[in-house]
């Protein structure tokens, strides 16, 4: 194979295996769960396998090695001659780490460093050695001519030299001196099927010979008789007498009509003009020399009724193979981009369209409108994915987790079908990690402590995912020890995160916000796992960059739930189009939560802030014309939602609801705070898209340049 | 000639048309099946000359095909070439006694595979002849 081929095949392994494994993770944790669970355990050791196989033909030595001994395991699990132990699980838990540690190594070109002997030596069942794994071909090697030469061919058969002499032996019609191997090769594989086809194939039409059975058969060895007997009630009765007059003896002709028993090919027939010609020239020792007898006796399929009919079991997995396409998701992002520019010409169209005159123009601008949104929505599903790809990966941190906190947790997950814009699901991936850590961590109480409050030893940890209009919600939910608001407003003040009369005035859920200040830590003793007080708050961020909110609730004594809301999509942003001044600004909808319009007297003064009563309240008012360098006189109020604040921002006229789509605004005005980028409206001009959440500060507060002091 | 590869595993289904395309099966369709059921469906719907198959796939495994191609009146002389990941004698014993062709053990080269293939070829012109 070329370089060429050869680096696409890597690419396309290393996506494909990365998938498997992925799953991997998921499905080893189930399986210590539930280790009876036979359908499982083969899925795992399918995927050990798989990636062996694919990786073999790659050259990446040290990842045949390595899932070579996890399938061994496997097998003799499969095969119920070892339990998986918690021993076990870690060691092929740890195997799956290190194979995604060469898979990068693959993907970044480097050769991976072989497992470490430790490891590999934990995959191996205690007083029995591991057998050697299948050399892999070194790539380079795969399309040189001088492997042509069958000895080089066969150099990675151990015992090569064993089945030579073995056949030699035969050949001189001496019985072979060795013993039989569980392995097998080419010749032997030849005499194999001579000795079942003569030198006919597989499927021909051979004839039910079943009737002419000679008595006198030749011997073919003990070993092809144990293959009738082993058979022998899927044998038609004519069959079954000269097997028991001669166990030792089997002739062609009864192979052939074991052969047809066994393929339910009843079918009678002109026998194979070769058949019984040529079956006479193996010599018979050359049948004895292929151990079958010994082998057969295990064979499943002798005692099987194979007869059965193949149902034509039409599953839909019969054209998966052929209507999934893979894609670059880069390709798939930029067909995204086209799509939303193609929208906002849409907008402008639309604008620009003569209104009511029932033109020929102004149903073909109706028309595309719809054409452009059903494209829209068509290729942004194509960019969704369900997000219990993002949930599989957890079980495993969990299982890891509470293995080495020593306590008992188990992983609930819902919703996984949802789903969500790939581009969300991986930046959603490190938030939920630390929102579940911490949860393992700091909520869920050791099996005693829970014992004594009363509640099961096992805590559960809920991770659930569900789409509210164009926001996806996932919240992580356990049932562990809750917050006490009182200790965080202690801490908080202790901390010197805010004073005594700051932390009095907070409301509950406020000081659950508490957490997610930088260089907060509710545990008295800081473990190596969630906290060193960089968790909440880095989530935090995340979260907010996605346009998405977070919140805490907590019950003292029953757990706590962390609900984090997130848009569906990042490529497109719904917005609430305003002006102020001159200026057009975007404010996204999720922030917004109403739209007044002042009243005279409506605008007061409170703690030295100008504030409006609205329903009753003090709602701070914020100047966006300011902020945006835009003077306005400000006769409507925006209420949104920043940080954990209300807020009114003041501006000029509200425009109404738009769909756009934020292009950023180059490197010079990249990180301004509170700008998103802009778009181009309807009517062609530009619109600055605000990022509400920046404007407040890590703390929740609003930016001092938005406030409006007196 | 028209050729089934059947595997679960697309990156070895690829790897599998590679070699093939390298032996010069270049006139060759190769279409490619991810089970034994989806290769069954396949085989019924149209005419091959060949299925290299894997062993080891989930819902139908590839000596489950070689039965039941073997079982099926209009497909029982199809040719297949197994592909296996062990050396294992007695799985290949319990292949060639359900009706295998030939086998090839991961990982192979394409040449390998043609000196499989050639084998397949040579008995059934054998049988034919």
């Amino acid at each position: 194979m070329s370089v060429e081929l050869d680096n696409e095949l890597l690419n396309v392994f290393l996506i494909e295996a990365r998938e498997l494994l992925e799953s991997l993770g998921e499905q080893l944790v189930d399986l210590e769960a539930s280790p009876g669970d036979a359908e499982l355990l083969n899925a795992v050791f399918r995927a050990f396998h798989t990636v062996k196989g694919g990786a073999g033909f790659l050259g990446l030595n040290a990842m045949v090695e390595l899932c070579h001994r996890a399938e061994d395991l496997l097998n003799e699990a499969r095969n119920g001659a070892v339990v998986l132990n918690p021993g076990f699980m870690d060691a092929l838990l740890e195997s799956l780490d290190l194979l995604n540690d060469m898979m990068r190594a693959a993907d970044a070109g480097v050769p991976a460093e072989p497992a470490p002997r430790s490891v590999l030596d934990r995959l191996l069942i205690p007083g029995r050695a591991g057998s050697a794994p299948p050399v892999a071909l070194s790539p380079p090697t795969a399309s040189a001519p001088a492997v042509s030469a069958p000895s080089s061919q066969r150099a990675y058969d151990p015992i090569e030299d064993e089945f030579e002499a073995m056949l030699d032996a035969a050949r001189n019609d001496r019985a072979p001196a060795s013993a039989p191997s569980g392995t097998i090769n080419d010749d032997e594989f030849e005499a194999l099927l001579d000795s079942l086809y003569g030198t006919g194939a597989p499927g021909a039409d051979v004839g039910a010979a079943s009737a002419a059975i000679p008595s006198a058969a030749p011997p073919v060895g003990a070993a092809s008789a144990a293959i009738v007997g082993a058979a022998s009630a899927a044998i038609p009765a004519a069959a079954t007498p000269a097997v028991a007059a001669d166990p030792n003896a089997i002739s062609d002709d009864e192979f052939e009509a074991l052969l047809d028993s066994l393929h339910g090919t009843a079918a009678p027939g002109t026998m194979s003009a070769a058949v019984g010609a040529d079956s006479s020239a193996i010599p018979p020792a050359a049948t004895a020399a292929t151990p079958v007898g010994a082998a057969s006796a295990a064979i499943p399929v002798a005692t099987t009724p194979t007869a059965r009919p193949a149902a034509p079991t039409e599953k839909r997995s019969a054209s998966t193979a052929d209507t999934t396409v893979r894609v670059d998701t880069f390709r798939l992002d930029s067909l995204v981009d086209a799509a939303g520019e193609l929208v906002l010409v849409r907008n402008r169209l639309t604008n620009l369209a003569p209104r009511g005159t029932n033109d020929p123009m102004e149903r073909a601008i109706g028309e595309l409108e719809r054409v452009a949104e059903d494209l829209q929505n068509a290729v942004l599903r194509m960019r969704m994915q369900p997000v219990g790809k993002l949930f599989s990966r957890f079980p495993r941190i969990i299982r890891d987790l509470a293995r080495q906190l020593g306590k008992d947790i188990e992983l609930v997950t819902e919703g996984e079908d949802t789903d969500i814009d790939r581009t969300v699901v991986e930046a959603l991936a490190d938030p939920l990690v630390h929102l579940l850590r911490n949860a393992v961590d700091h909520g869920i109480e050791m099996p005693d402590v829970r014992e004594r409050a009363g509640k099961s030893r096992s805590g559960t940890v809920r991770l659930a995912a569900g789409q509210f209009g164009d926001r996806i919600v996932i919240t992580v939910t356990d049932d562990g020890k809750g917050m006490d608001p009182e200790i965080l407003r202690r801490k908080a003040v202790e901390k010197g995160l805010m004073d005594e009369e700051q932390a009095a005035r907070l409301d509950e859920r406020e000081c659950y916000e508490i957490v997610f200040r930088p260089g907060f830590s509710t545990a008295a003793e800081v473990s190596d796992i969630s906290g060193r007080g960089v968790g909440m708050d880095v989530v935090k961020t995340k979260i907010v960059e996605l346009g998405g909110t977070l919140s805490i609730d907590s019950r003292v004594g029953h757990g706590s739930t962390v609900r984090l809301s997130v848009p569906l999509t990042l490529a497109i942003m719904r917005v609430l189009m305003v002006r102020v001044g001159n200026r057009l600004l975007s404010l996204p909808l999720s922030n917004v939560t109403e739209v007044f319009e002042l009243v005279p007297g409506q605008i007061q003064e409170l703690d030295g802030r100008i504030v409006a009563s609205h329903r009753q309240r003090a709602l701070p008012l914020a100047d966006l014309g300011n902020w945006a360098g835009a003077a306005g006189k400000g006769g409507h109020v925006v209420v949104v939602q920043i940080g954990h604040q209300t807020l009114g921002c003041l501006v000029d006229e509200v425009l109404g609801r738009e769909d756009v789509m934020a292009k950023p605004l180059g490197p010079f005005l990249k990180d301004v705070p509170g700008v998103a980028g802009a778009t181009i409206t309807g009517d062609g001009r530009i619109s600055l898209v605000l990022d509400l959440a920046g404007l407040a500060d890590d703390g929740g507060q609003v930016l001092p340049s938005l406030r409006m002091a007196v | 000639m028209k050729i089934l590869v059947v595997d679960d595993f697309s990156t070895m289904r690829r790897i599998v048309r590679n070699l093939l395309v390298e032996l010069g099966f270049t006139n060759t369709l190769i279409q490619e099946a991810e089970d034994g059921n989806a290769a069954l469906v396949m085989l019924r719907a149209q005419s091959f000359d060949l299925v290299v198959t894997d062993w080891n796939m989930p819902n139908m495994t590839g000596i489950e095909l070689l039965r039941a191609i073997r079982a099926d009146a209009a497909l029982k002389s199809m040719p297949v070439l197994m592909v296996t990941a062990e050396n294992n004698r007695d799985q290949i014993i319990a292949a060639a006694q359900s009706g295998v062709n030939g086998y090839v053990v991961k990982p192979f080269t394409a040449v390998t595979l043609k000196e499989k293939l050639d084998k397949i070829f040579e008995r059934l012109a054998a049988a034919a002849g």
